[in-house]
């Protein structure tokens, strides 16, 4: 199942026949009108929902205590009324999910309610079941959970799909709300604080802002404006929540993609959470690897929208590339740890194609060429 | 068609009363003694699999896990509202697997968590079948669950697995295969405990699915 002698398959270029997205502000049209505009859409809400709680960074589609159905089953429906026809869960035209968080939420949701309606779609496998009855989906609904490369490991493996020849086109989906689970561990872990993130910033106190965001791609070996010309994975497994201090697992990653972009000139969405550390790291080893190439967040405005945030932030890239402008990184500040970071929008006329990066706990790492004809 | 080559198999499928903290005692020599005492059940199991097995920085891994860490999830969900970190980060699949491969400091190419349902073992075993690597750790594994194995949703006993899956046939116990077919309907897909005991028991898989037919023989 290796297309070309040596080559692997996921180095191997696939068109993007839709990728759309939906955040707080809207579609990916909208939401790239935000960001072009410097909106943020995270607002300071407690980090328990109506539990109370600090006041922490968060962008949201709607209050983040769970309801019965799902809070996030009305956002899931509008996206997916722009997934094109097709007959999804086939063998030939697989699902993919991935996300980070599923349904979780309705799991904190029952430790309060007691009541057990919510515990229905609270795993991963039960969550993805009432997705595929409410959606229409079939049997072959492949799932993943990587933390916050989940969503680059779905377009990675549908690339795989699709040169093995094993499909004709695949069908990726992402979501991932905000729940008092998942924000009562980041903010546990103190890096969702009081402050919102400045992506890239050198300052005292990093923080994080978290973010509901939802996501779909449909891949196929045919030739589209865009296409997504490989990927790169790395799992450094130094520190569950740390990357190693000399940055070689962020090398090790974009010495992998550099070898698909060649010398092709890009702009770079990097991961850019508002993490000191990481954020250091990583801007150093893009500014290393890629010298002079303009680096941006845009998880200062929405959010991490955690496993999500690979497909929501690609759709992201492909709207802001058809309107020929690039958001710059939203909320960050100068001075910034590299010449390369830019706070402002910047034409997408002069670059060849555009490197998408995430990174996730255990040290992992994830990276995308994105190109446009 | 397409094969790999199954060079090692571990299974740890200890009794379903069994409780994490006989297990952390049980296979207390295989762990350093600082990792031990955070590793929860699934980890255990799973570095008793994987115990002594090389792997290199260009391999990779792929995990299948339904319930993932359940045992975390309840604790942290209970930990509320001093939620605990250390039972956050663990909670995250796939942190089963991180537990054993950071203790290790074992870096890996990529890694492939999969958490999926009733075509679980289907979608790893193709998963396995198309990565790159020159040699692939197919692993998996549940933990038993408490409240949550109440309200099924979590699984009824602890187990794990690993098997080495590579291209070179000299010195395999066995053989995986997938011969992509156009037409037929799926058959019910082994699940991820039947996969354990067909690995533990050297005992044949056959079946149809993913647009294939799929075969587990043994030497």
């Amino acid at each position: 199942m290796v297309s070309r002698m040596g080559e692997p398959a996921d180095q191997l270029p696939v068109g993007l026949e839709a990728c759309r997205c939906l955040t707080p502000f809207g579609g990916a049209e909208a939401t790239v009108a935000a960001l072009l505009a410097g909106q943020r859409a995270l607002q300071l809400t407690p980090v328990l929902g109506r539990d109370g709680g600090d006041l922490v960074p968060l962008a949201l589609m709607g209050p983040m205590d769970e309801t019965l159905p799902p809070r996030w089953l009305p956002a899931v429906h509008a996206l997916a009324r722009e997934i094109p026809a097709g007959t999804w869960g086939a063998a030939r035209e697989p699902v993919v999910v991935t996300s980070s968080n599923f349904g979780v939420g309705s799991m904190y949701a029952f430790t309060r309610d007691r009541d057990a309606r919510h515990l229905a779609h609270g795993t991963p496998c039960n969550t993805v079941e009432l997705l595929r009855r409410e959606l229409g989906w079939g049997a072959h609904v492949h799932v993943f959970s990587h933390a916050c490369v989940t969503a680059h490991l779905g377009l990675a493996h549908a690339a795989r799909l699709l040169h093995a020849g094993l499909a004709d086109r695949v069908l990726v989906f992402s979501f991932d709300f905000v729940s008092p689970f998942v924000a009562g561990g980041f903010h546990s872990l103190k890096i969702l604080n009081g402050g919102l993130p400045a992506p890239y910033a050198q300052r005292a106190t990093g923080s994080i802002g978290l973010g509901d965001g939802a996501a779909f791609a449909v891949l196929s070996r045919g030739a589209g404006p865009f296409r997504l010309m490989g990927h790169a994975l790395h799992n450094e497994m130094y520190h569950f929540t740390g990357n190693q201090p000399d940055g070689r697992g962020f090398a090790a990653c974009l010495k992998s993609i550099a070898h698909v972009i060649g010398g092709r000139r890009v702009w770079i969405k990097g991961h850019g959470t508002g993490t000191l550390e990481a954020g250091r790291l990583e801007a150093e080893g893009f500014a290393r690897q890629f010298p002079g190439e303009p680096l941006v967040s845009w998880k200062g405005s929405l959010g991490h929208t955690l496993g999500s945030c690979g497909l929501v932030e690609l759709a992201l890239a492909v709207a802001a590339w058809r309107g020929g402008e690039i958001p710059g990184t939203v909320g960050g500040l100068a001075p910034s740890f590299t010449d390369e970071v830019a706070l402002a929008p910047f034409a997408a006329a002069r670059f060849d194609g555009a490197l998408l990066a995430s990174n996730a706990f255990g040290g992992a790492h994830a990276a995308m060429f994105l190109t446009h004809d | 068609m397409t094969e790999r080559f199954i060079h090692h198999v571990r299974v740890e499928l200890p009794p379903a009363t069994e409780a994490a903290a006989e297990a952390r005692a049980r296979l207390a020599d295989k762990f350093p003694r600082t990792a031990l005492r955070r590793m929860t059940h699934l980890g255990l199991l799973l570095g008793s699999t994987l115990d002594g097995v090389p792997l290199t920085p260009a391999d990779a891994v792929v995990y299948a896990s339904s319930y993932a860490e359940t045992r975390a999830l309840e604790d942290f969900l209970a930990s509320f509202p001093a939620a605990s970190p250390l039972l956050f980060q663990t909670s995250i699949h796939p942190g089963g697997v991180q537990q054993v491969l950071i203790g290790r400091q074992q870096p890996v190419a990529r890694l492939w968590p999969l958490a999926g349902g009733a075509r679980l073992v289907e979608q790893a075993l193709l998963t396995a079948l198309l990565e790159a690597a020159p040699c692939v750790a197919l692993l998996g594994g549940e933990e038993r669950g408490t409240w949550l194995l109440e309200q099924g949703y979590a699984s009824e006993r602890a187990f794990a697995f690993a098997a080495l899956l590579t291209r070179e046939p000299v010195g395999a116990v066995g053989r995986v295969t997938f011969t992509p077919v156009r037409d037929g309907a799926d058959d019910p897909c082994p699940n991820l405990v039947r996969l354990a005991v067909a690995l533990a028991d050297r005992t044949a898989l056959q079946w149809h699915g993913a647009g294939g037919e799929w075969s587990i023989v043994w030497s």
